[in-house]
Order: C-alpha cells, then sequence, then structure tokens
C-alpha cells in the first residue's frame, strides 16, 4: 500500500470572525493527483498555503512528507510550488530565476529543459515584466520543477491560459503523475479534475462536502440521466399515446431516465410506431453540472 | 544564514538591478549630476577681505595677544565692541558679517592645560564664512605654532558647518555621499511593501532562502554600489573641483566604516518605513514623510546657515545630520577622534535598530 504523503485532519484556519478553511480532513497517497475543487473563496488556497507552511493554521493537524510545515525548516526543499497568484522580481529573466532557484535548492535538472517543457524555450532571457500573463504562469510552474519535488502543489496552474497552453500543461501535469510525484492541484476547469484527479474533494464555505473519484461524485450526485430526441408535434403525441414523460425544450424533446436502458425502449416504441426523428442522444451528467448543483444548493439552503 | 543563498540572491539582485535604468540613475548618475552642478555652482566664488567684530569676554595677555595677531596680520578689518553688548544683538542689529567671540573661559581655560576656544559667529554667506574660518584659523594656527614650547592651545569653532579649506566643494562631497546612503533607505522603503504586495517574500521563501539572507545579499549590494558611488563622487570633487579631502588609509577605513554604519542604519529605517505602508499610497506618504526632512534639514544640499534656529534644531534630531557631520570631520579635516565616540554611537544604534527590523520583518502571512 503507498504511503500517505500528505494528512490533514481537523484543519481549521480563522481570519478573525470568518472561519475560511472549517474543519476539514483529507490525505494523499504517494503518485496520487489530488484535485480540491470550490467556487471562489471556498478555502482552496488557505489550505494549500498551510499545506505549503506559508500561513499559520488555527487548529487541526497537518503532516506533509511526515513534516509540520509551520515548524520544518528543510520541507522547501522537497516541494515544488506554483502559487496562485504567482509574481516575480519585474527585471529578473526566466533564466536567471531558474538559476537562483537551482542554486539555493542545490538541484541539478537542465535549466533549459525544463524551460522548453512549460513551452518557455525561446523566454529564456526576457524580463518578467514583459512576458505575457500566461507566460508568467509557466515561469511558476517552471520553478516549481526545478528541485525535482516529490510533492507538488498547483494552484490553478492553467487559469490565464490559452486552450492549447492547457493541454500542454495537462501533459506535463500526467508526465509528472507518470513519474510516480504527488500533486495537489486546484482548478475551476472541472474537465480538468475530471481528466487529472485520481480523487477530487469538493470544497465549500471552509468544509469538503463531499470527495472521491470524479466517477463517484458523479455517481453520488448526478441526477437521472436524459434521453434527447430532436423531432417534431408527432414524435410528441406518440410519446404522450405511449405514457411517457417529457418536455419541450426548443426543437428539443427531454425524457428524463430513472435508468439508462430505459433509453432503448423509447427508442424501440418509437421505430415500432414508424414514428420519424431526426436523432438522439444520450446525456450523462458531468462532474461540472454536479458540481454547480452540489455548490448551487448549499447556496439556496442558506438563503431559505 | 547560508552564504551560497546569500551570493545566489545577490547574483539575481545584482542582474535585475543592472537592468533596471532608474535604479541606476538614482544610485549612480544623480549623485553625479548633483556634485557637478554644485560645483559648477560654487566654484567661482571668491573670498574677499572682511571686517572682523571682536568681543573679548575673557581679558588678559594671551587672549589680547590673540587680537593683536588676527589685526596685524592685515587679512581682517577688527573692530573691537564692548564686553558688556550683546554680541547676537549686535549682529543682527549690524548685519553683521563675522564676528569673533572669546569666551569668558579662555585664558582660565588656557592657563590650566586646557584648549582655549574661540567662537566664530553671524555667518550669512556659506562661501564668505568658509573663507573667514579658513583665514582665522589660519592666523590661530601661526599663533600655536609660535608658541610651540608651550602646551598652551588655540582652537577655532565655528558656529556655521563649513570645511576647513574655504571651498564649498568640500562640504557638498561629504554632504552628496550622505545623499548616496540616504537613497538605500529609499530603496528599502519601496521594495518592502511592493515586494509584500506582490508577494515575493513568498515565492523567494520557496527557494529556502531566509529574510536574514535576503537582507544581508541586499545590503552586501547597496554596500558595493555606495563604494561605487562615493569613489565616483570622491573622485569628481578633487580632479575636477579641487576638492581638498584629508585621504589617508585611516580616513577611507573610518569612512567605510561611517558608511557601512549609516547603510544598517538607514537600511533598517527603510524596512521599518516599509512595513508600515501596506498600500501603493501610503507608501510614497511614508518614503516622502521620512525622506525629504532628513534630504533637506540634514545639510544633504546646503548648510543649515541660512536657516532659522527651529530648523537647526530639528535638524539635531534627524541621523542624517550626525552622519554627515562625522562624514566631514573625517573627511575634510581628518579629524578621527572627535568623532568616534559618534561613530561608536551610530554602529550601535544601527546593530540595535537592524535586530527590531529584522524582528518585526515578518515573510509569513498572518
Ligand atoms: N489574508 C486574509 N485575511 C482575511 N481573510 C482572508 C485572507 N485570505 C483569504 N481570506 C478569506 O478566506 C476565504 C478563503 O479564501 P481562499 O483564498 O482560500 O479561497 P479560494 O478557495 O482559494 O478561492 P479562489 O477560487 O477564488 O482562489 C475567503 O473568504 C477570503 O476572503
Ligand atoms: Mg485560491
Amino acid at each position: 500500500m503507498p504511503e500517505t504523503v500528505i494528512d490533514v485532519s481537523n484543519l481549521v484556519k480563522s481570519y478573525s470572525d470568518l472561519r475560511a478553511v472549517d474543519g476539514i480532513s483529507f490525505s494523499i497517497k504517494r503518485g496520487e493527483v489530488f484535485s480540491l475543487l470550490g467556487p471562489n473563496g471556498a478555502g482552496k488556497t488557505t489550505t494549500v498555503e498551510i499545506l505549503e507552511g506559508v500561513r499559520n493554521r488555527t487548529s487541526g493537524d497537518v503532516r506533509v512528507l511526515n513534516e509540520d510545515p509551520e515548524k520544518s525548516r528543510t520541507l522547501t526543499f522537497k516541494l515544488g510550488i506554483l502559487p496562485q497568484d504567482f509574481s516575480f522580481i519585474y527585471n529578473s529573466t526566466p533564466k536567471e530565476a531558474l538559476t537562483f532557484y537551482k542554486h539555493t535548492l542545490r538541484a541539478s535538472g537542465d535549466i533549459q529543459e525544463i524551460l522548453e517543457m512549460v513551452e518557455l524555450g525561446d523566454k529564456a532571457t526576457t524580463p518578467f515584466q514583459k512576458l505575457s500573463g500566461g507566460q508568467k504562469q509557466k515561469l511558476g510552474l517552471a520553478l516549481s520543477l526545478v528541485n525535482d519535488p516529490e510533492v507538488l502543489f498547483l494552484d490553478e496552474p492553467t487559469s490565464g491560459l490559452d486552450p492549447r497552453a492547457r493541454r500542454n500543461i495537462w501533459n506535463v501535469i500526467k508526465t509528472l503523475k507518470e513519474r510516480g510525484k504527488s500533486i495537489l492541484l486546484t482548478t475551476h476547469y472541472l474537465e480538468e479534475a475530471e481528466l487529472l484527479a485520481d480523487r477530487v474533494a469538493i470544497m465549500n464555505k471552509g468544509k469538503i462536502i463531499d470527495s472521491g473519484t470524479p466517477m463517484e461524485i458523479v455517481e453520488r450526485h448526478h441526477e437521472d440521466d436524459n434521453l434527447i430526441i430532436r423531432g417534431d408535434g408527432q414524435v410528441e403525441r406518440d410519446l404522450a399515446a405511449g405514457g411517457f414523460q417529457f418536455q419541450r425544450d426548443g426543437s428539443y424533446i427531454k425524457l428524463r431516465l430513472k435508468n439508462i436502458r430505459d433509453a432503448t425502449s423509447i427508442i424501440n416504441y418509437l421505430s415500432e410506431h414508424k414514428t420519424k426523428f431526426e436523432d438522439f442522444t444520450l446525456k450523462r451528467e458531468s462532474l461540472e453540472d454536479v458540481f454547480i448543483r452540489m455548490v448551487g444548493e448549499i447556496e439556496e439552503d442558506e438563503t431559505e | 544564514m547560508k552564504l551560497s543563498r546569500v551570493s545566489a540572491y545577490f547574483s539575481l539582485h545584482a542582474r535585475s538591478y543592472l537592468r533596471s535604468r532608474s535604479a541606476l540613475f538614482f544610485q549612480i548618475a544623480f549623485p553625479i549630476i548633483l556634485i557637478l552642478l554644485f560645483g559648477a555652482i560654487f566654484s567661482g566664488s571668491s573670498y574677499s577681505p572682511s571686517t572682523l567684530v571682536i568681543q573679548n569676554e575673557s581679558p588678559s595677555t594671551v587672549s589680547w595677544g590673540v587680537v593683536d595677531a588676527i589685526n596685524s596680520s592685515g587679512l581682517f578689518k577688527v573692530q573691537l565692541i564692548p564686553q558688556n553688548e550683546n554680541l547676537s544683538n549686535y549682529i543682527t542689529t549690524n548685519s553683521v558679517q563675522a564676528a569673533l567671540l572669546i569666551p569668558s573661559n579662555f585664558t582660565s581655560n588656557l592657563y590650566s592645560g586646557g584648549l582655549g576656544f574661540v567662537v566664530l559667529k553671524g555667518h550669512t554667506n556659506p562661501t564668505v564664512a568658509t573663507a573667514d574660518y579658513e583665514t582665522l584659523n589660519g592666523i590661530l594656527t601661526q599663533i600655536n605654532f609660535r608658541a610651540s614650547n608651550t602646551t598652551q592651545k588655540l582652537v577655532l569653532s565655528s558656529q556655521v558647518a563649513i570645511g576647513n579649506t574655504g571651498k564649498t566643494i568640500d562640504y557638498y562631497v561629504p554632504g552628496l555621499i550622505g545623499f548616496t546612503v540616504l537613497s538605500t533607505m529609499f530603496n528599502m522603503v519601496y521594495t518592502v511593501p511592493n515586494y509584500r504586495r506582490e508577494r515575493l517574500f513568498r515565492q523567494l521563501s520557496f527557494s529556502g532562502l531566509t529574510k536574514s539572507e535576503w537582507i544581508t545579499a541586499n545590503m552586501l549590494f547597496s554596500f558595493l554600489m555606495l563604494v561605487l558611488s562615493d569613489v565616483i563622487l570622491v573622485a569628481i570633487g578633487i580632479y575636477a573641483f579641487g576638492a581638498s579631502l584629508t585621504l589617508n588609509a585611516e580616513t577611507i577605513l573610518t569612512s567605510a566604516l561611517i558608511i557601512f554604519g549609516g547603510l544598517f542604519f538607514f537600511t533598517s529605517v527603510g524596512i521599518l518605513a516599509g512595513l508600515v505602508s501596506d498600500n501603493e499610497e501610503t507608501v510614497s506618504v511614508v518614503g516622502n514623510l521620512v525622506m525629504f526632512p532628513m534630504m533637506f534639514l540634514s545639510g544633504v544640499f546646503f548648510p543649515l546657515t541660512f536657516a532659522p534656529a527651529y530648523l537647526v534644531t530639528i535638524s539635531k534630531f534627524l541621523p542624517l545630520t550626525y552622519f554627515i557631520n562625522s562624514l566631514i570631520s573625517v573627511l575634510d579635516y581628518g579629524n578621527i577622534s572627535t568623532v568616534a565616540i559618534q561613530i561608536v554611537w551610530l554602529l550601535l544604534g544601527s546593530a540595535i535598530l537592524f535586530a527590531i527590523a529584522v524582528k518585526l520583518f515578518s515573510w509569513k502571512q498572518k
């Protein structure tokens, strides 16, 4: 069984009267990509920064590679950190920045290679202030890789990147995973979490409201699957005659399915009645659909 | 503290600094422009003999001997005023350029083997004052020389802070060195809040760099830049404007020590000022609040001869005043012993302030 690299139990962080993190627990195993999801202000960055040793916690227990990040002086050397609002000395170039980290962290990686990996090879000598937003972000990622860390904290690594660059970062993260790195990833892109994360935790208002594999979360929270048929009034009349419940939505007719197999009997029924329809699709909810409803429900509960 | 990290940050910092035109301008070019400007403005000033009012409050053979010597030098038109006259009032009502006071304890001091101080008062024009001072000093030196078989010594003290050679440039060289040291404070006042806002301290801490290492690397670099710009200032002062500075191993080392102390002092003030300003507006308010009084009241740009008494009093509370006065003593007069105590205070105060600044300067978020 792989060892636990990050262990958090009953973590609380208060800012005066706000409990930004309100008693959360989770653990991450070696080689795992774990994603913290949640709306703005959920407490993701606060959690991550406590694990990085940048912030002090109010209470609870935190272990990163068996050390307390608040007390350890050596932990930094084993971590790779890309903070959410990454910035650097505005007159320094990526090459100088990487050289600095390479020296201080006594790392042996090849700087040009790391720059190529994040697609910054041709910007090695451009001062930070002259890099684009996405290029700055890539430098942040490059810096987190210098010491070939065992554990990475990536706080919204792809925000502000164009779709192609985002896919490139995904590939970097996949490569890191293949090399056995453990990664704590926060993101607002649910498809990113679905694609990269072994497990996710959904945070809202400082609490983890559910966690598991993306599949498990969808399984637990998805509403009924839908069969969507494109067709005219005849389709509606035939469906009504057959006793099916449906909703008209523009040119689409939407049927809720208790069981995904029910789709077969509906299509069969329409074929038997020789009802003409243009096409149909089966729609299962994505992590994003589930996420929005989970977070939204809580908001509604509170306004009641 | 790890030297390898200090040197890694030093290199990172130096490269970004040298890439910044504005930083280079303020550190190197600006002081040079100032010294060229001051040098040019004051190079034409020359000396013409003037009237010297003398009040002798300590009538004795020795004191009258001094008055005679001054008179017979032909360099001043001596005008005696009675003992019961209020000298300060007399100076104001008659717009006296230069007045020499032989204080009441002059004779007794000399007879008890001490130093006989005389005081030069009443100047409104620094250039003339310098010249008067120099002339008088010359005469007194001669008297001292003639009387060298005794232990008696005459010392001229002046209430105008002017160099001893009569050239205004001598005064501006230490003043501008003060300015260059002050600019390290300026750097910190802006860097600290800026780095905090951009969360660069957090980013740097990921490299294992500590705040002490950050400060050390910064100061080492500042010290190198100071040495560089101050050497240029001194060279221009001497070669372009004929400043006569006392440069020997001792005065150079002492000056370096003073500059080093000043660097610690003003870096610490800069860090502390930077810590209290958390947004861009307060940065410039705090920056100007700390910077301008020091710049103008410590005598960086002009001697406080012109200033009303209350400004002179304020200047006595500004550390830069002592810093510059120490440099003037050492570089202009070659006088190390009288400022030794001041230097010790400077270093001691700097060390304490530095410790406070480092303590309060936190890299972590609350
Ligand atoms: N230094 C601070 N002082 C006071 N409150 C803070 C501080 N930092 C964060 N907070 C508050 O804590 C809560 C959680 O913030 P956090 O940055 O952890 O959220 P997040 O989940 O990372 O959000 P986002 O997705 O927008 O990055 C927010 O309500 C925020 O206002
Ligand atoms: Mg965040």
